[in-house]
Order: structure tokens, then C-alpha cells, then sequence
């Protein structure tokens, strides 16, 4: 156990439920995996597949009212499951820290971007003002914003998403955290854009030695940027390994379903995007099946009644839940 | 924001030059010659000719508007018959006590409605927000004036307690603490009924604020839950307070005249309701137009604080 200690993070059987007036809602059903220092992380899935609630649970961010966490997470060693409120914001900003998928929202409209920045600085690490205010300075800079004396006071409304986005990665990046979990950074941004915010936190991982976790429902965008992927469905893993591995190897129907249907981020515009056929099952009624099963050409009556575990593959580390997996022959993802 | 703030500013004029048209216009609805309406029914022959001189009457109605409204510009809103005394400097005297009225009880509403509704919005449905929610709602329904009867009722005449009775008004330049205790009741009256409007609009943008991202994210930067209330939620939450409180003046003042005539008060509202009583018009119409200016005015005060604390308004 010791030895898992080590880790910056180790996730075990988390699983976060919802009380909606429907019944419980598994938003995320028994979830782990690990993760070591400096490394980059894409946790990939369609929309609704669970990644933000999973993102927001691995925070604890998630509110105290009608949802129940189970599980654990090692973050550097200490349980964020149960923690109080206390001892997590101890380490929000500092230990781990979230860039959220929505940069419209994610941004008080009506206090000025660098105040968003500096107070950050001053409360959490004690600087004085004028210290604080050359350092937000600095940080408008590093995340590439031109003339960031004057930027600095600006509002966000009267910033470009990209540029919002930008401040985002900024605030996130103040307290320097050892992990930063980013849930779809790009996704609401036009394309040229998509990819300097990717580029940038790419190079600010290299540079500042983080650790990220990019959660995309896109896996073009983790292709190259990650070592390893976990690809959720339903909310659970259906398959993990590494980057290189899940490309050229994957053995589960959906991912190969996600892989056909995701643009590529250099052609995106030209590219026609083809959706999986089907829609996500409904996680009120969850069968005893794997969830995948009614949208799979591949799925046997076993698949209906009997869920199935993550197995090994042949790559250490790269495992998959599938009753019926691809063949293992090498492939090449059509375009 | 400038181009803003002018336009709100020749708004303003217009709706001033509304208002004096309609306060002008006040006199001539009266029945009977105008010198008998502003002199009444004894003024001398030779006081009418100077009034008829005055007020221009020979000359064409709009004519006579910018004959009065000059008049009114240089501070001259006439003489009152009754009192033989300036209706200027009747008002200057009165409206004091109708500003002091209204500062007391506004800050008491706001220093008790936003701490109340930070902690009611933090925890929803919790004991406080339950027994705040439930009680105003209850309050909303009450008018004013049945709270400062109850009031004078149980606390001047039961409890006894000194200076807050009918007719004990004392003067600020009398006795300031005297002046204080004199006006205590009314001011709680009045910020009871500001109380309960405020503590419910800002509780209710509160909880909507506070499911925002913005702050979810503030959380996750560290931010203490003192902090985030204050710094992050407040702000943007205050926009309907700000604009329940422009609007509430109106209504606060009409209450503030009525607690001045049930308790003696000189304010403006027992001045105007005297002069009613007395048929001194010229006064009852420099009244009129001076509340309703600072009406307009002091919405126009609030309208610019909202356009402070939420730069996205004038920016559309
Ligand atoms: N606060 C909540 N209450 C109830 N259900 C929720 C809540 N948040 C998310 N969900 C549900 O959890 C599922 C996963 O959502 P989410 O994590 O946002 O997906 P993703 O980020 O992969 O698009 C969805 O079905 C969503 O409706
Ligand atoms: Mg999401």
C-alpha cells in the first residue's frame, strides 16, 4: 500500500450517485484507475457518458445535497472521499485544480479578470497586492494573452471565449498544482483556437512539471497529447491502456465507434462527423447488460443479461469489458 | 457607460419637465379664478392684480408654464396664502425629517435583509431560511400602517416607553438623541415593510447565483464560503435588490406620510396632508413636484449604482 501512496492519484471503485425525483441516478458506476506524476491522462466518451461527473467527484466538488459518493480517491496519498469541505479546499488550487468545460460560465461576469486571478494569489498563497497583481500580470502572459497589463482589468464579457478560456487556465494554473483536471477546455470553441488551448496546456504541463487529466468527448484531441486513455461509457470504464495501444489495439465495439466517429482537429471543418447510431442508455434504468449492448452489431444474448468485467488485454496496463471484443489484429482507424 | 449615463440623463430631463407640466397644470384643474384658488376668497383686489402679474395670467397658457417654471428654477415656488409664509421654505423645513425617516429605516432594512438572506440563500430550506421565508411572506401581506398602529400600540401606550408616542416629536437641533428616539418607531415601521421585500428578491437571486459555475469554480480555487458569498455571489445577486429598492421609494415615502399624520410627525406628508385640509394649493403643488422630482431622481441614483455593480447592463 505503500507504494500506492506514492501516487498522485490513485481512484478506486468510485462511484457517485444521484437522488433525482426519478429514482437514483448512476452517474458514475465503480470507476478506477491510477495515475503517476507528469504524466497526461484523456479520459475520452460520448456526451453524457459521465466524464464531468467523474472530473468534479475526483475534485470533490460535488454538492452534499441528494448524491452519495462511494469509493475512493488518493490524491498525494489523502482521501478526498468524505473529507470535509475544510480539508479539500486546503488542497483545491494547490494540489489539484479544474478547468471547467464552459469558459461563458465559468468566470465571475461582473468582477474584473485579473481581480478573478490575484484574489486567488493573495488568499490562498499570502502574496501582498501589488505582488499579487504583478504575478496575475505575469500568469495573463504566460497563458498568451496580449497586453495583459491592460487585459487585466478587463470583464469577461468583454473577452473572446478563447481569450476567456485563457484567463481560465490562468486562475487554474495560479497556485502551480500538481494535477489539473481539464473537462472539455475546448469544446466550445472554434477550431484554430482549439488547438493553441490545447498546445498551450500541453507546453505549460511540460513547463511547470503538472500532471493532466483532459477529458474530451473528442479523441482526436487526446490522440497526441496523451500516454494514456480511459474510455467511459455509461459511466464506467470499457476500456483503458495506453494511448498508442487504445489507437492501434482497441478491442471494444464502442471505441471503435468513438474512433469512427471523431474529426480529426486538423480538418475538422471538412470532416463529416459520424455519430454513433443510438442514443446513450438511460442511467435510471440500467440493465444487468452491458450498457453498450443495444447499439452494438457485436452484442450476443450474453451481453443483454450479464455485465462484463474489465479484462486484461495483451499490453500490460491496457484492459477492456467486452464479451465480444475485436479480433487482436493491428488496425488502422478509417477517416 | 458614457453614452449610457447620457441618455439616462436626458431622460431625466424629460420626465422632470413631465412632471413640472403636470404640477403646473395641478392649479388651473382647480374650479374658479386662479387668484381666488393660490389667494383665496378674501385676497384684496390689489394682491390679485400683483399675483394676476406674476403668474402672467394675461398672457397664453405655455407662456404662462415658463413664467412659473423660471419662477421655480430660481427657488421661488410662491407664496402661501394661509401662512403668508415662502412654500420654499415651508418644504426646506419639512423635507429633513422625510430624508431622516428614510435614511433610518433604509439602512436598517438593508443592515438586517442582506446578512439574513446570505445565510437563508447558503442553506436553503434550512431552519433560518424556513422561519425568515415563512415570516415574511406573512409580513408582505401586512401594510404598513396597521405595523406602526400595532406598534405605537403596544410599545408607547402598553410598554410605556417614552418619546415614541403621537405628538412627541423633538427636532434634531433640539435634542439629537431626543430627535432619534422620537423617530425610532417610525423608522422600524418602514423598514419592516423594506425589510421583507429586500430579504426575499436577494434571497432568491442568491440561490440562483449560487448554481451558477462561476461558482463552483470560486470553490475550486480554495476561496473560503465567507469569501465566495461575499466576493462572488453577492454582487451579481444584487441587481433585483438594487431595483426593488429604487421602486420601493415611491411606496416608502406614501407609507412615511401616513406614519407622520398618525404620529405628528412635521414632515412633508403631514405638511401636505395639513395643506389638503387647509386648501393651501400653492403648497400642496410645490410638494407635489418636489416628492415627485426626488422620486424620479433617486431612481435615477439607484439606476446608475446598478449599472456600477453590473457592468454587462450598460453594455448591451
Ligand atoms: N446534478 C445532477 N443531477 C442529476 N443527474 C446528473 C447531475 N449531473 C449530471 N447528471 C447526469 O449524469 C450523467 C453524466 O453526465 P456528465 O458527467 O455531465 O456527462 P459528460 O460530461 O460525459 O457529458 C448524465 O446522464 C447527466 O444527466
Ligand atoms: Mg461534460
Amino acid at each position: 500500500m505503500s507504494f500506492d501512496n506514492k501516487k498522485l492519484l490513485a481512484v478506486k471503485d468510485l462511484a457517485t450517485t444521484f437522488h433525482t425525483a426519478g429514482g437514483d441516478l448512476p452517474a458514475v458506476g465503480g470507476v478506477s484507475f491510477d495515475m503517476e506524476s507528469n504524466q497526461t491522462i484523456g479520459i475520452v466518451g460520448e456526451s453524457g457518458s459521465g466524464k464531468t461527473v467523474l472530473s468534479r467527484t475526483i475534485m470533490g466538488l460535488q454538492q452534499r445535497t441528494n448524491v452519495t459518493v462511494t469509493g475512493s480517491v488518493l490524491l498525494s496519498g489523502f482521501e478526498m472521499v468524505g473529507a470535509s469541505e475544510d480539508e479539500k479546499r486546503e488542497r483545491w488550487g494547490t494540489e489539484v485544480a479544474m478547468i471547467f468545460q464552459d469558459p461563458m460560465t465559468s468566470l465571475n461576469p461582473v468582477m474584473k479578470v485579473g481581480k478573478q486571478i490575484d484574489e486567488t494569489l493573495r488568499v490562498r498563497l499570502g502574496m501582498s497586492k501589488a505582488d499579487a497583481k504583478a504575478r496575475a500580470i505575469e500568469l495573463l502572459e504566460l497563458v498568451g494573452i496580449p497586453s495583459p497589463q491592460y487585459r487585466y482589468d478587463a470583464y469577461p464579457g468583454q473577452l473572446s471565449g478563447g481569450m476567456r478560456q485563457r484567463v481560465v487556465i490562468a486562475i487554474s494554473l495560479a497556485c502551480s498544482p500538481k494535477l489539473l483536471l481539464a473537462d472539455e477546455p475546448t469544446t466550445g470553441l472554434d477550431v484554430t483556437i482549439q488547438a493553441q488551448i490545447l498546445n498551450l496546456l500541453e507546453e505549460l504541463k511540460e513547463r511547470l512539471e503538472m500532471s493532466v487529466i483532459l477529458v474530451t468527448h473528442d479523441l482526436g484531441v487526446v490522440a497526441t497529447r496523451t500516454s494514456r486513455i480511459i474510455v467511459m461509457y455509461a459511466g464506467r470504464i470499457v476500456e483503458i491502456g495506453s494511448t498508442r495501444e487504445v489507437f492501434a489495439h482497441h478491442r471494444m465495439p464502442y471505441t471503435r465507434a468513438l474512433l469512427e466517429s471523431s474529426p480529426k482537429v486538423s480538418n475538422a471543418s471538412h470532416t463529416r462527423l459520424t455519430t454513433i447510431p443510438g442514443r446513450p442508455p438511460n442511467l435510471l434504468k440500467l440493465t444487468q447488460g452491458c450498457s453498450f449492448a443495444p447499439r452494438c452489431s457485436y452484442a450476443t444474448e450474453k451481453c443483454h443479461v450479464d455485465r462484463p468485467e474489465l479484462e486484461a488485454a495483451d499490453e500490460p496496463g491496457h484492459m477492456f469489458a467486452c464479451w465480444n471484443p475485436l479480433p487482436k489484429t493491428r488496425r488502422t482507424v478509417k477517416k | 457607460m458614457l453614452r449610457y449615463v447620457l441618455r439616462r440623463i436626458v431622460m431625466l430631463i424629460a420626465i422632470c419637465f413631465i412632471i413640472s407640466v403636470g404640477s403646473f397644470y395641478l392649479i388651473h384643474l382647480l374650479p374658479g379664478n386662479i387668484t381666488t384658488v393660490i389667494e383665496g376668497p378674501g385676497a384684496s383686489p390689489e394682491n390679485q392684480a400683483k399675483l394676476y402679474k406674476l403668474l402672467g395670467l394675461n398672457k397664453p397658457i405655455y407662456q404662462q408654464y415658463f413664467v412659473w417654471i423660471g419662477n421655480v428654477l430660481r427657488g421661488n415656488l410662491g407664496t402661501s396664502f394661509i401662512s403668508q409664509t415662502s412654500v420654499a421654505s415651508t418644504i426646506r423645513a419639512a423635507l429633513p425629517i422625510d430624508l431622516e425617516i428614510m435614511f433610518l429605516s433604509q439602512i436598517l432594512a438593508f443592515a438586517t435583509a442582506i446578512p439574513i438572506a446570505m445565510r437563508s440563500a447558503r442553506k436553503p430550506d434550512g431552519w433560518l431560511d424556513r422561519t425568515f421565508s415563512a415570516g415574511s411572506f406573512t409580513l408582505l401581506s401586512v401594510p404598513t400602517f396597521i405595523v406602526i398602529v400595532l406598534m405605537v400600540l403596544f410599545i408607547s401606550v402598553k410598554l410605556g416607553v417614552p418619546h415614541t408616542g403621537p405628538s412627541s416629536y423633538v427636532s434634531f437641533s433640539q435634542d439629537w438623541i431626543g430627535n432619534l428616539e422620537s423617530l425610532a418607531l417610525p423608522a422600524v415601521a418602514l423598514a419592516i415593510g423594506s425589510f421583507v421585500v429586500y430579504y426575499r428578491v436577494l434571497r432568491s437571486d442568491l440561490i440562483a447565483t449560487l448554481q451558477e459555475e462561476f461558482i463552483t469554480m470560486a470553490r475550486s480555487k480554495g476561496l473560503s464560503q465567507r469569501r465566495i458569498m461575499w466576493r462572488h455571489a453577492f454582487r451579481p445577486s444584487s441587481v433585483a435588490l438594487l431595483g426593488a429598492a429604487g421602486v420601493n421609494i415611491g411606496g416608502l415615502l406614501a407609507s412615511g406620510f401616513v406614519v407622520q399624520y398618525l404620529l405628528n410627525i412635521p414632515g412633508l406628508g403631514y405638511t401636505l396632508i395639513s395643506a389638503i385640509n387647509m386648501s393651501d394649493y400653492l403648497l400642496v403643488q410645490g410638494i407635489v413636484l418636489v416628492v415627485s422630482v426626488g422620486v424620479v431622481l433617486i431612481n435615477f441614483i439607484f439606476d446608475f449604482i446598478i449599472n456600477i455593480v453590473d457592468p454587462r447592463i450598460s453594455r448591451e
